[in-house]
């Protein structure tokens, strides 16, 4: 892309453009038709149209955010990465060739990113930081709907930094695959896409990763 | 595979049995050996204690500016980023290369300079024109004579040229 996102200035050509794809109530982005696709949306940002990059944002900055909070195990840290990844998405929108679905392109540059961010830093060692107060917000909320007790929600922290523990120290393609799986839910197809290996070899990594988690787990309750 | 799975064979495919990525077929036979094999009860149930610990990881919700903060740091790359146009001169004017053009530049001046100053070609001797009243000299390749015509070194070998012969 050889510009700069001036906004609003491109919202109208993608109104003009998928005006069928609007509820009647109004210019809202959660009205717009679900079933308009990535791709869709995808070729209106290669044109520099600012309002459908907005919908692809707010679409997958959910599972990106999560995905990499997860991988990397920083909140702050997983911010700034995953707003890079639609910095990536932006700026390599012209290049983007609907071969795969959007959502395997997209984790592919989040994969990378984090790859990348994990060997700057030296593979130090990071870890999650649900007590502090960026965490603590949602770090425990998301277990239980009920408002637990002062003693569950020590409990449930405890817990949560083990497995994060567990999940950290296994090895990074082992780690991604498990949580792509896990969280994301995709198939062993779309997840050797993802990182660029067979599928037999996902299979793999993911039979390894479990046994190692287990281990894992075990030996912190003893 | 047939009716009858080996425990070793069922537990190879626990994993992706697990994650649903067996044909039909060995889904069900697979199903079919875990109803009646404890072994391969308990293998499975350690993967579903995994699956099962993984549920208490936490999941973050993206600011609500988060949007407002892509479109700022998109901007903030196109500040840094010089003109695409300009991109790869700048590439081909690196500090390096800048400093060794400039040198073979001077050195390559300096060469030609001399040689052509030296062989007498491009000697250019003061014209009148009609237009203009006053010698006008070109001096752009004997700039590299020993003494420049119009320098100061050359008004003192005039200077003192005239008072030797007037001595005499």
């Amino acid at each position: 892309m050889n510009f700069p996102i001036r906004r609003g200035y491109y919202k109208m050509a993608f109104l003009r453009a998928n005006t069928s794809c609007l509820s009647a109530f109004g210019d809202s982005l959660e009205m717009i038709d679900p079933l308009v696709k990535d791709e869709e949306m995808m070729a209106a940002t290669a044109q520099g149209d600012e309002y459908a990059f907005e919908i692809l944002v707010r679409r997958h900055q959910a599972s990106v955010l999560n995905l990499v909070y997860r991988f990397i195990g920083n909140r702050s840290q997983a911010k700034d990465l995953a707003q890079e990844v639609f910095t990536r998405v932006w700026q390599a929108a012209k290049s983007y060739e609907p071969k795969a679905k959007f959502s395997t392109w997209i984790y592919r540059i989040t994969v990378n990113l984090c790859l990348n961010e994990l060997k700057s830093a030296g593979r130090k060692k990071l870890t999650f930081h649900f007590s502090n107060v960026e965490g603590a917000e949602t770090g425990v909320e998301a277990l239980s709907d009920e408002s637990p007790s002062a003693e569950e929600r020590l409990l449930a922290e405890e817990r949560s930094r083990q497995i994060s523990d567990a999940l950290q120290s296994l090895p990074e393609n082992q780690r991604m695959a498990l949580i792509l799986k896990k969280y994301d839910d995709l198939s062993y197809q779309e997840i050797a896409q993802i990182l660029g290996c067979s599928v037999s070899a996902v299979e793999s990594l993911l039979v390894r990763a479990k046994k190692n988690l287990y281990e894992k787990l075990i030996s912190r309750e003893k | 595979m047939g009716d009858r799975m080996k425990c070793q064979d069922v537990q190879k495919k626990l994993s992706p049995f697990q994650d649903g990525e067996l044909k039909p077929k060995d889904q069900d036979q697979v199903a079919k050996h875990l109803q009646g094999c404890q072994a391969c009860q308990e293998e499975f149930a350690k993967l579903e204690r995994v699956w099962q610990a993984l549920e208490g990881l936490p999941e973050i919700h993206p600011d609500p500016d988060f949007y407002g903060q892509v479109i700022k740091k998109i901007n903030e790359s196109y500040e840094r980023r010089p003109l695409p146009g300009l991109k790869g001169v700048f590439h081909l004017f690196s500090p390096l290369t800048v400093c060794t053009l400039l040198i073979a530049g001077v050195l390559i001046g300096t060469f030609l300079g001399n040689f052509l100053a030296g062989s007498g070609l491009f000697q250019f001797r003061p014209t009148l024109t009609e237009n203009s009243p006053k010698a006008v000299e070109v001096v752009s390749f004997r700039a590299f004579d020993p003494v420049p015509p119009g320098t100061l070194g050359d008004g003192y070998i005039r200077m003192v040229s005239n008072t030797e012969i007037q001595h005499k």
